[in-house]
């Protein structure tokens, strides 16, 4: 969810963006394993539900104007088999911002979870801005 | 799935072939329109020169080859780390593969500490990483 309040000067460590809600409707999932050329099994693969988290912290990022941001590194814990159909809740924080040279990284810590409020994902986003 | 997990087997390999459809098709599913993946005049005006896939695209076959290896242990229970190294890009032949460096007893449980890279048909890595998954409890 875009955070408009926010610039990226501003963001520091410890700001968490609005959470975002996503309904993983079966036509999602069929979407997204068509995307990744793969087959299903029932449950939503672990990477779509992270890939929903990334989709909310690329649109939450507040990016200076031309900036092209580089996934630099990802880490991920899979705690949870989420079913087609279920509606998670995805949590994206700022763990770190560090400048370094011409580089900028941005860390970010992602929480997703399940309606009944358990956690099903938790990771770790490493962003590169050029600056 | 594997039927034996012992230290030094070998994961995968997946293959996939990377196309702009199948990059646009991923832009659609998880909702990241960012015009490095999907605007190829944009694309090109960068230092890339031409659009590339998502990350996430890429880490999605590392998984599926996970969870050929260790099915519902992978997806309910498995740990990553990944580091994009370059970028897949449309024409590219991905090929993943993994091994199981080592498998660590904890009390009742074991887990099966694996390694992974993917590279393009010129043999550079894409993504490489390590992964981490249970594979037996006491409970079981």
């Amino acid at each position: 969810m875009p955070d408009k309040a926010i610039s990226y000067e501003e963001l520091m460590p410890g700001y968490k963006f609005p959470p975002a809600t996503y309904e993983l409707k079966p036509s999602f999932v069929s979407k997204y394993l068509r995307a990744v050329d793969s087959s299903g099994d029932g449950f939503v693969p672990p990477l779509a539900i992270a890939a929903c988290a990334i989709a909310t912290m690329t649109k939450s990022v507040p990016l200076p104007p031309g900036t092209i941001a580089i996934h630099a590194s990802q880490e991920l814990e899979f705690l949870k088999l989420v079913p087609s159909g279920a509606t998670i809740e995805c949590h994206i924080g700022v763990a770190q911002k560090i400048a370094r040279g011409k580089m900028s990284m941005l860390v970010l810590e992602l929480e997703i979870f399940d309606k009944a409020r358990e956690k099903v994902q938790s990771g770790r986003a490493t962003i590169a801005l050029p600056t | 799935m594997l039927t034996e997990i012992q230290e030094g087997k070998s994961l995968g390999p997946v293959v996939k072939h990377i196309t702009q459809e199948k990059i646009n098709l991923y832009a659609e599913a998880s909702g990241d329109f960012n015009p490095i993946h999907v605007d190829e005049s944009f694309a090109a005006k960068t230092p890339f020169g031409g659009t590339i896939a998502h990350g996430m695209l890429n880490l999605a076959y590392v998984s599926e080859m996970m969870t050929l290896a260790f099915g519902r242990s992978w997806v309910s229970g498995g740990k990553l780390r990944a580091k994009f190294k370059e970028s897949a890009r449309p024409g590219d032949t991905l090929t993943i593969t993994g091994k199981i460096d080592c498998i660590e007893q904890e009390t009742d449980v074991s887990y099966a500490n694996c390694s992974f890279e993917c590279r393009n048909q010129r043999g550079e890595a894409i993504v490489t990483g390590e992964a981490i998954v249970k594979v037996s409890s006491g409970k079981e």
